[in-house]
């Protein structure tokens, strides 16, 4: 046995296990390899097919999931109403906040203007008034500073509840179904309070306020915007006043087209 | 310009005033009962042939189980009645002829209609056998759920109005 036949022997002995343990290492590295190619080659030619299929999934949601979605979260608004309102609460609050803060600094603003104009002729006028009508002078102030508006003026037949008349300058309610609930309050709570000859005068919805001025057998409902206060209550009150003597309301209640006319040319410019 | 009428719907409790009302007002029908609290008031415009048009502004009261005891405040400057009983429900038409009696009395010139409601719970055998009951008194046999004849009692008691 030559000296390199003994060394191979030697080297067979010795590195058998390691000769084992790299052949395996060996075909793992190629099965690697073989997946690792074939997952590119199979990549290459499917991504582009799953890419448009997305594309067209994505384009074809508003149409195919829209409704569903929409009807699920509509049935989940009203179903949890109670949670919508308790999470959108505090935005909204905040928001009126800033809104009425941000008005009222305007206000202010107004109000201190006018009192800082001491000596003028208003200031002097207004002292007159306050001390005739017994209104406080910001009371007086913040009268002018809002716009009062009569929005509607109905009149309507006692008891029945029937419209006689309406004007409007812009379309708040149904005459017809407002001079029927009218009439229906106004009834329950004279009939509540037995004494008699006493009538409901005065409703406050929201921003308006109803006033209701009552003649023998009918009455006038006036709905109005802003501030209303003594005063404007005194004013519209005479301005009902007259319009019913001035036009003989009383002989014209069943012509409703006469009286509507009347109506509106009379409170036109109120 | 059309003309208003009011026109009140009385009875008792739950005999379907508001669901005749709804019926000829919307066109529309639901089994769900709310009880009517004070009072409720529809309206609708209709044409009579060859007159002006009437608005009818409808009454629905709270029913009563003793219509005397109805707040008569409500009932000023009505133009038309109607008296809605339940044909399924005996309490409900027992003092019919009482009640209607009270009305005539108390309101001689306002036209009335009388009507039993819920004739699709009830056979024809069944107004038969209580044909001495209703015939006297009964304008109308009709049913808010199957809107039967529903239209024709608002035009017929319309007509009366002109």
């Amino acid at each position: 046995m030559t000296q390199d036949e003994k060394l191979k022997l030697i080297k067979d002995i010795l590195l058998t296990d390691d000769r084992v343990f790299v052949s395996h290492i060996e075909q793992k590295i190629a099965k690697l390899e073989e997946t690792i190619n074939q997952k590119k080659a199979l990549s290459v030619k499917v991504d582009p097919i799953i890419n448009d299929k997305l594309d067209d999934f994505i384009k074809d949601i508003p149409a195919t999931l829209g409704p569903t979605i929409t009807e699920t979260l509509k049935k989940e608004i009203k179903n949890s109403q109670d949670a919508v309102v308790e999470a959108l609460f505090p935005i909204i609050g905040k928001m009126i906040k800033r809104y009425i803060q941000h008005e009222m600094k305007l206000l202010s603003e107004r109000i201190n203007h006018q009192l800082n104009n001491t000596f003028s002729f208003s200031w002097f006028f207004r002292k007159a008034k306050s001390k005739a009508t017994g209104l406080s002078e910001s009371d007086l102030i913040l009268q002018e500073q809002s716009n009062t508006k009569i929005e509607q003026l109905i009149i309507i037949e006692k008891g029945s509840g029937v419209v006689l008349a309406e004007y409007s300058k812009t379309k708040m309610a149904d005459e017809d179904m407002v001079a029927g609930m009218l009439t229906a309050i106004k009834s329950f709570v004279e009939d509540a309070f037995i004494k008699e000859d006493q009538n409901l005068q005065y409703i406050e919805y929201d921003l308006y306020h109803i006033h209701l001025q009552n003649f023998s057998s009918y009455y006038i409902a006036v709905v109005v915007s802003g501030a209303y206060n003594i005063i404007y209550k005194d004013k519209l009150e005479n301005s009902i006043l007259s319009f019913s003597t001035k036009h003989k309301i009383a002989d014209v209640l069943n012509n409703k087209t006469a009286l509507t006319l009347k109506l509106k040319d009379f409170f036109k410019n109120e | 310009m059309s003309r208003p009428k009011k026109i009140v719907l009385i009875g008792h409790f739950g005999v379907g005033k508001t669901s005749l009302i709804r019926r000829f007002v919307e066109n529309t029908f639901t089994k769900d009962y709310k009880v009517t609290i004070g009072v409720h008031i529809s309206k609708k415009e209709i044409h009579i042939k060859g007159d002006t048009p009437l608005t009818l502004v409808i009454w629905d009261l709270e029913g009563l189980d003793d219509i005397t005891k109805m707040r008569t405040s409500y009932l000023l400057g009505t133009n038309g009645f109607i008296y809605v009983f339940d044909l399924s429900r005996p309490v409900t038409y027992e003092n019919l002829e009482a009640e209607l009696e009270y009305l005539k009395t108390n309101y001689p010139n306002t036209p009335t209609k009388v009507v039993g409601n819920k004739m699709d719970l009830v056979n024809k055998a069944f107004i038969e056998e209580n044909n001495g009951i209703f015939t006297p008194f009964v304008d109308y046999y009709v049913s808010a759920k199957l809107g039967s004849r529903v239209e024709t009692l608002f035009t017929k008691l319309a007509e009366a109005l002109i």
